[in-house]
């Protein structure tokens, strides 16, 4: 009884939070300036990037460094439908499946190499990247790069362009994040962490490694493209610069200290991917590359699990502290979850424990 | 044949300038199993601190020299004070940790010395001499023979002294390295501070050619990855050979085959990779590594 009004606590405070975020992000656009829209909505761009490379990177330990590829060959592909005038639903699906066809393609090579050796392939994917959009100059525009406007808000909305954008991107956010959210937490997930932890031990499990890593693999490839599509729907232009190697590791770093294998950890990876550049540029444009290594550095050295274990950390210091000094102990204020166990059980292992040490 | 010798040369030449970052990535790589893809940045910084010193009034060679020291120490206080927190965690985390370095010592480059190209002395005379009909520059032939001897010394080191031996050990197995009674701490200080001064020369022989600028070696440095992955990272003859290799071959390539040109020659060491991985994963000249569990 006890275990099930605690589970009934949570799922109530859940859907409660839940309603809450989801009524705060549709009425969000309507009230904020336009600039913080755009803010948002290449928040929510990256976060989709970076949610696919948390699933082959944190999921199935693989090292990608060319995720960066993919979002740019979603983008050119969403560019080149839009200014061909196909449905955009058929854009949006070209814009992914092309890019997972291509990190199939990759996948089956590279992923029957172990280990750093996954990295260089990947490491080339953006650096051959690069001059070949600008070979390709059919279909790419060339180094001008080239633009396609498809999310100017329709007369019959009444929003402005901005506040369109916002929904469209919160719209393939959402549903990225419900996707990857299901993908992780299932059979598949499982399968990734053991991948991830020891090969040997998932083929005796019945899990093929090598599908296991091509799948991850494939799963980041199509997010990533959906990436790209969002990334053009925000900022309606796409150049070869888009996809230089040197996003691909800023791509890299946000998953890193958003946190690896946790999907919250991938929309704050995207937050930091956004504004970071943001902040730094605004405290000196001159000292941007050596603030973003320090804030990187100094992060990872706190904090090696990512941003996301930020609030586990603060909450084992607080909660160390009071036990010490008071041995009658109040739980820690500010987790609502955890409050009804230890009252409604109050034979509970940690009572037994504190009045030993007293 | 004379165009065909000279692209040969040139190919040598800008092969030897990948091949000494690759051997500190492979020192690196030898003494803690970590890439670090701060290589190329911090023998930008070593090069830094050889100009200041020029400036200084100091001649080339000794300024070098300093740098060198410098650069030894370093390299060691990074792997002290960064770079151990995360050794044996999370390799992710650890190759994030290298990048962000990276970040770090362009920017710190950068403050100091501005993002404009500086003119960094050569120390071989800027002479050309003809061999077999190729014109060959005395300094690219003098950096060629400076990173083969560097190479020599390297593998000397590590199958013929004690201290490199000590370096495998740690590298190998650090815990039973620790039971053996190895400071197995410094060893690792040791293996970064030589990497540090491998790239410090690597720095000072390109920077005449390239001149100074805070990302001179970004572009040597992908190279430079690509031979390390090519050759083996456990061996530093292998990781010359396949960067001579790279150089050699993507100039024959721009030259030869129209398709690819110079824009997208950068893709040839990576389709080898590929095709020569796919093949042989440990590498060229790589042992295979045996897993047990």
């Amino acid at each position: 009884m006890p275990a099930m009004s605690s589970v009934l606590a949570k799922r109530s405070t859940r859907v409660i939070l839940t309603a809450v975020v989801a009524i705060a992000l549709i009425v969000a656009p309507l009230i904020l300036p336009a600039f913080a829209n755009q803010t948002l909505v290449r928040i929510g761009v990256y976060a989709v990037a970076v949610l696919g490379l948390n699933i082959v990177m944190g999921y199935t330990g693989q090292v990608n460094l060319g995720q960066i590829f993919f979002v740019g060959l979603g983008a050119y592909v969403t560019a080149y439908g839009v200014n061909h005038d196909w449905n955009i639903i058929l854009v949006f699906v070209a814009a992914c499946v092309v890019p997972g066809i291509v990190g199939l393609l990759v996948a089956l090579a590279a992923a029957r190499l172990g280990g750093l050796a996954i990295a260089m392939v990947t490491i080339a994917l953006p650096i051959v990247g690069v001059p070949l959009a600008k070979r390709l100059d059919e279909f790419t525009g060339g180094s001008q790069g080239t633009s396609a406007r498809f999310t100017d808000a329709p007369d019959w909305s009444g929003l402005y362009n901005d506040q369109w954008q916002f929904y469209i991107v919160l719209l393939v956010t959402v549903g990225a994040f419900l996707l990857g959210r299901s993908l992780v937490r299932g059979k598949y997930g499982r399968a990734f962490g053991v991948v991830k932890e020891n090969e040997a031990v998932a083929a005796s499990m019945g899990i093929s490694p090598y599908r296991t890593k091509v799948l991850a693999f494939t799963v980041a490839s199509i997010f990533g493209g959906a990436s790209g599509f969002l990334y053009l729907a925000a900022v309606q232009y796409t150049s070869p610069e888009t996809l230089s190697f040197g996003h691909s590791i800023s791509l890299v770093a946000a998953m890193v200290i958003g946190g690896a294998g946790s999907i919250i950890g991938a929309l704050i990876g995207g937050a930091y991917y956004v504004f970071v550049p943001q902040l730094t540029n605004a405290i000196d444009p001159n000292l941007t590359a050596i603030s973003q290594g320090a804030i990187l550095l100094v992060v990872l050295f706190l904090l090696p699990q990512g941003l996301v274990s930020l609030p586990r950390v603060i909450r084992r210091l607080s909660r160390r502290r009071p036990a010490r000094s008071t041995p009658s102990g109040n739980p820690p204020q500010n987790s609502p979850v955890h409050q009804p166990a230890p009252a409604a059980a109050p034979e509970g292992l940690e009572k037994t424990e504190r009045q030993d040490r007293s | 044949m004379g165009t065909f010798i000279q692209l040969v040369v040139d190919g040598l030449s800008t092969g030897s300038i990948y091949a000494a970052l690759a051997l500190a990535i492979v020192l690196v790589n030898q003494a803690t199993g970590l890439i670090n893809f701060a290589q190329g940045g911090m023998a930008v910084l070593s090069a830094y601190i050889a100009y200041a010193f020029t400036r200084l009034g100091l001649p080339l060679v000794l300024a070098i020299l300093a740098a060198v020291v410098i650069s030894f120490v370093i390299g060691a206080v990074i792997e002290r004070f960064l770079v151990r927190r995360f050794e044996g965690g999370d390799p992710d985390t650890a190759v994030v940790v290298t990048i962000g370095l990276l970040s770090l010592v362009t920017g710190i480059a950068a403050i100091f010395w501005g993002y404009n190209n500086l003119a960094f002395p050569s120390l071989f005379p800027l002479t050309s001499v003809e061999i077999l009909g190729a014109v060959v520059s005395v300094r690219s032939l003098a950096t060629t023979v400076t990173i083969v001897a560097i190479m020599v010394v390297l593998q000397v080191l590590f199958l013929r002294t004690k201290l490199g031996l000590a370096l495998r050990a740690v590298a190998d197995n650090p815990a039973s390295a620790a039971f053996s009674g190895l400071a197995v701490g410094r060893l690792l200080m040791v293996g970064w501070g030589l990497a540090a001064v491998l790239g410090a020369i690597a720095g000072v022989l390109v920077a005449p050619q390239l001149t100074l600028t805070p990302g001179m070696l970004d572009t040597a440095l992908v190279y430079a990855l690509a031979a390390v992955i090519l050759g083996g990272l456990s061996s530093p003859i292998g990781c010359v050979v396949a960067a001579s290799a790279i150089g050699v071959l993507e100039n024959l390539v721009a030259v030869y085959v129209p398709l690819i040109g110079h824009d997208l020659k950068i893709a040839v060491p990576f389709v080898l990779i590929f095709v020569i991985l796919v093949i042989r994963p440990q590498g060229l000249f790589g042992r295979k590594v045996v897993v047990r569990v």
